[in-house]
């Protein structure tokens, strides 16, 4: 299975190299590096994810040596690994250029945000197909739309201030509760799409 | 005799078609040639062998083992051979077989090399750029690289040339000349078979028809030429399928000996093609239906 995540990592080479120093450009910029350490996160994981996607490379993995639970194992370990290269990328330009060292609060929020929208969009790209990712976030965003403008008017507002009260928290307890329940949520995903990748037809 | 792959009382089925009760050995040592015409579950036997899919019911075993438990070391000792391309296209043949490689326990390179100067692989070329024998060369090399003792080809000589299809012939004829492996593999360019199978399983809509020795078949079945006046109602049971023209008729049977008793010289027989076996038995299910 290491063998798969260094596939993962040597495929992404080329993207990392180039998305890193984009990484650097948007924090001179001063755009919040946890919005910057989730959108890099996220892009480079789907695309490791859908370049397997393709029924042949589907049919290659499956005469390698490894099993659809490693394949799917992979990937979500996958996860943490890219997470952590762009994280460690932030952290570097973030001391070089703006010569500060990066919040470990906001570290843990950048793994969080990925770990739990990887959470989501892994077992329904497996189910489906990451393609439909784009419809399905379009369609999410309307329902979203058509609640703020006929139910919710202050929705956005709402969602604000519980993320800006969550992040004002400082007890231990909330801490462990937060970590512990996306640990869970991540784990479910991760065993979801174990089931769900193994009856999946080839 | 050893068994590399046995499939017991497998059933599948998805939409319309269905693959019937199918219980087929692959021997040890041997070439095996699956045969059928198009849509009649050759590809989909071949992806229940590989794991690709799994059987509604029945038993699957290869080298003996089940998957279920035992994948990693089955395909550990099998070898695909895939004519399309599998790979990653935009990578260079040598990046994708530094991936491929470290899957494999018994990777020797050096065997490796041997095959991409024999078969005159571009390693540093983009594999999106390889034609449909090189895609194939590669997958050979691959396979032959990792010590696979069992081979297995879904479709291999669709689409390649012929020079190229003699040279896969002469390649398959060398890798058997140790005795320990095996290959498997499907085909309708029944051409190819007759010079190198040992054995041939013959499919037909979804239902194993029989699996023989090549020699055997030659012994049992015959293409039967003869005048019309000699068919009646009687005569007619002794053929798989009967073709008439106002000339006479021209029809299968698996039962040589029999027609040889009941014709005598009235009739002409001839040695059937795989392809004249495989066209009067699609053609005798149909008109039994």
């Amino acid at each position: 299975m290491y063998n798969l995540i260094r596939k993962d990592i040597v495929m992404q080479k080329k993207t990392l190299w180039i998305l890193l120093p984009i990484q650097l450009v948007y924090l001179s910029l001063n755009i919040g590096y946890v919005w910057i350490g989730f959108v890099f996160s996220i892009v480079i994981i789907m695309n490791a994810f859908s370049m397997d996607e393709k029924s042949s490379i589907n049919t290659l993995l499956n005469s390698l040596p490894y099993t659809r639970k490693e394949m799917v194992s992979s990937k979500y370990i996958g996860v943490l690994v890219f997470t952590f290269i762009v994280i460690s990328g932030l952290f570097i330009g973030n001391l070089i250029l703006n010569q500060e060292l990066m919040a470990w609060k906001e570290i843990m929020l950048i793994i969080s945000l990925v770990m739990i929208v990887a959470s989501f969009i892994l077992p329904f790209s497996y189910q489906f197909k990451s393609q439909y990712l784009l419809i399905a976030s379009i369609v999410l965003f309307v329902i979203y739309m058509v609640i703020i403008n006929m139910i919710f008017h202050n929705l956005n507002e709402v969602i604000m201030n519980f993320v800006e009260k969550l992040l004002s928290l400082q007890t231990l307890s909330f801490y462990l509760i937060t970590s512990g329940s996306i640990l869970i949520l991540f784990a479910c995903s991760w065993l979801l799409s174990i089931r769900i990748f193994k009856n999946k037809v080839l | 005799m050893e068994n590399v792959i046995e499939l017991q009382n497998v059933n599948k089925s998805f939409g319309d078609f269905q693959l019937k009760n199918l219980t087929m050995t692959v021997k040890k040592g041997y070439i095996t040639g699956l045969i059928g015409g198009n849509g009649v579950g050759k590809s989909t036997t071949i992806k229940l062998i590989m794991n690709l899919l799994q059987p509604d019911s029945g038993d699957i075993s290869i080298f003996g083992l089940n998957y279920k438990g035992n994948e990693k070391e089955i395909k550990q000792r099998v070898g695909f051979v895939f004519d399309s391309n599998v790979f990653y296209e935009h990578l260079s043949l040598k990046e994708m077989v530094g991936i491929i490689s470290r899957s494999y326990h018994y990777w020797d390179d050096g065997i490796f090399q041997a095959y991409v100067e024999k078969f005159e692989l571009p390693l540093k070329k983009k594999l999106k750029t390889f034609s449909k024998g090189m895609m194939m060369k590669t997958s050979i090399a691959i396979a032959l690289s990792h010590q696979a003792e069992l081979i297995i080809m879904d479709e291999p000589t669709s689409g390649l040339d012929p020079i190229f299809r003699r040279e896969l012939l002469e390649i398959l004829h060398e890798i058997m000349e140790d005795g320990q492996k095996s290959i498997f593999f499907s085909t309708h360019i029944t051409t190819d078979l007759d010079r190198i199978a040992d054995y041939i399983t013959f499919l037909h809509n979804g239902e194993h028809i029989f699996t023989k020795k090549s020699y055997q078949i030659e012994e049992e079945y015959a293409l039967v030429k003869g005048g019309l006046d000699l068919l009646d109602p009687d005569t007619k049971q002794e053929f798989i399928s009967i073709k008439t023209s106002p000339h006479g008729f021209e029809a299968l049977t698996s039962n040589k000996g029999r027609v040889e008793e009941v014709f005598g010289s009235l009739v002409v027989m001839e040695k059937p093609t795989l392809e004249d076996i495989m066209f009067y038995t699609k053609k005798g299910t149909v008109t039994d239906v």
